[in-house]
């Protein structure tokens, strides 16, 4: 969850512009996260002592962990630690930043101290974690009537990160949400939750950005936006929802009603209640998900 | 397990749901499907069709699944009806086999428990 927070963070600290971000997150996947940023993240070493290996390496053909042992800055032990822990996968895309130029490694190590004390994350309990993220991402930039719509639209958000991630991969980042009374829409699928708890929900997407959505959701290689792909959005938004709903049946006894999810283009979305646009970048492009609770 | 001249009945708004189902329903039975877009016209097509097995969606355009289970069941009380659906709450799931379900498989699919809801449905065939 983290690297979709980073993005953002990296964003509004002006570091990189959206472009730069998107083309990192698009080199993710042919990438391997490396032993001195590791390093740098557990404060095993500092970025100049980085810098320092890594121009050894350009005089010696020997692996970074070698060299790190051999001049006294880690010892075998450390560096087995290094490669045996659990990574959070923003490194990833702090290193790809480091490689193109945009930060020096000691860019990368001021801004993992900032992020760690701007979002208080010390430790990897993933769930607990991504939960206060999202309470705290609702809590700076939506204002809502009482406590227990933060809460529901908290485990909500929290819900579609996860299943975004679930069904579509991890390659995303979230953008800070924007209000709105309504919305101009691309293609966009809108679905109503109501009940005890009423959700307005709408997905909205270029064309070319829900082929490469339906392709990774439907496990299918579509090319042309066509009625499969069409369905494959409405049948996120309606599992996402769906699930939604059992969760809060199961841990709150709250019934919820599904209506079937419509399908918009080129029209504009009216919302009753002050409504929020939480942009997601993708690779393949911005999924605008707009949701009014 | 072999079945022969079976007929499946599929109930989904969703073409991509009903193509997931029978491709995953295909891969492993030799059967023929007939398709639904709502659930009056699964109905419908359970009237004309008499299918051996139906796979209902619950929330559906025109008529939801839990109604359409009970007009089928109205119709023909021996039916053999799954509910497919990503809202699988207690209260749905009690709904659907109040109205006369025989089992409830929660979205998204999962091939080895589908195959497990169909076996059981035609054990001793």
């Amino acid at each position: 969850m983290y690297t979709q927070f980073f993005g953002n963070f990296l964003l509004s600290k002006g570091v990189i512009s959206a472009e730069e971000l998107v083309e990192a997150m698009k080199k993710k996947a042919d990438v391997h996260l490396k032993l001195g940023t590791i390093a740098i993240h557990e404060g095993m070493l500092t970025a100049s002592e980085v810098d320092n290996i890594v121009i050894m390496q350009t005089h010696e053909d020997k692996k970074f962990g070698e060299l790190a042992i051999e001049h006294g800055y880690l010892t075998e032990e450390q560096v087995q630690v290094l490669l045996d822990n659990q990574k959070p996968d923003y490194l990833l895309l702090g290193q790809i930043l480091i490689e193109d130029g945009k930060l020096t490694n000691s860019d990368f190590e001021n801004l993992i101290s900032d992020y760690q004390s701007q979002t208080e994350i010390f430790d990897l309990e993933a769930d607990v974690s991504q939960h206060e993220m999202v309470h705290k991402l609702l809590a700076d930039f939506c204002q809502f009537d009482d406590p227990k719509t933060t809460e529901h639209a908290t485990e909500y958000l929290t819900l579609l990160f996860n299943n975004l991630i679930r069904f579509i991969g991890n390659d995303f980042t979230l953008l800070d949400p924007i209000s709105c009374k309504e919305y101009p829409t691309n293609y966009c699928i809108a679905q109503h939750i109501s009940g005890k708890i009423a959700i307005q929900a709408a997905m909205d997407m270029e064309p070319e950005a829900a082929i490469s959505f339906a392709s990774r959701y439907a496990h299918e290689a579509f090319t042309e936006f066509d009625e499969y792909v069409k369905a494959s959005l409405e049948d996120f938004l309606n599992l996402h929802n769906g699930l939604f709903n059992v969760n809060m049946s199961n841990s709150r006894s709250i019934e919820l009603s599904l209506c079937p999810p419509e399908a918009h283009s080129k029209d504009v979305l009216d919302f009753q209640k002050t409504s929020y646009i939480f942009p997601v970048i993708f690779p393949f492009g911005t999924i605008h998900f707009v949701l009014a609770f | 397990m072999k079945l022969e001249n079976v007929k499946i009945l599929i109930g989904d708004d969703s073409i991509l749901a009903r193509k997931q189902l029978k491709d995953t329903i295909a891969a492993s039975y030799d059967v023929t499907f007939v398709e639904a877009v709502n659930g009056q016209e699964a109905i419908d097509l359970y009237k004309a069709e008499k299918p051996d097995l139906v796979f209902l969606d619950i929330v559906m355009p025109v008529k939801d699944g839990i109604t359409a289970v009970s007009e089928i069941m109205q119709a023909d009380p021996s039916a053999n009806i799954i509910m497919v659906s990503s809202v699988g709450t207690q209260s749905q799931l009690k709904m659907a086999i109040e109205a006369g379900a025989k089992d409830f498989i929660q979205k998204p699919l999962d091939a080895e428990q589908l195959k497990a809801v169909i076996n059981a449905r035609f054990e001793g065939r």
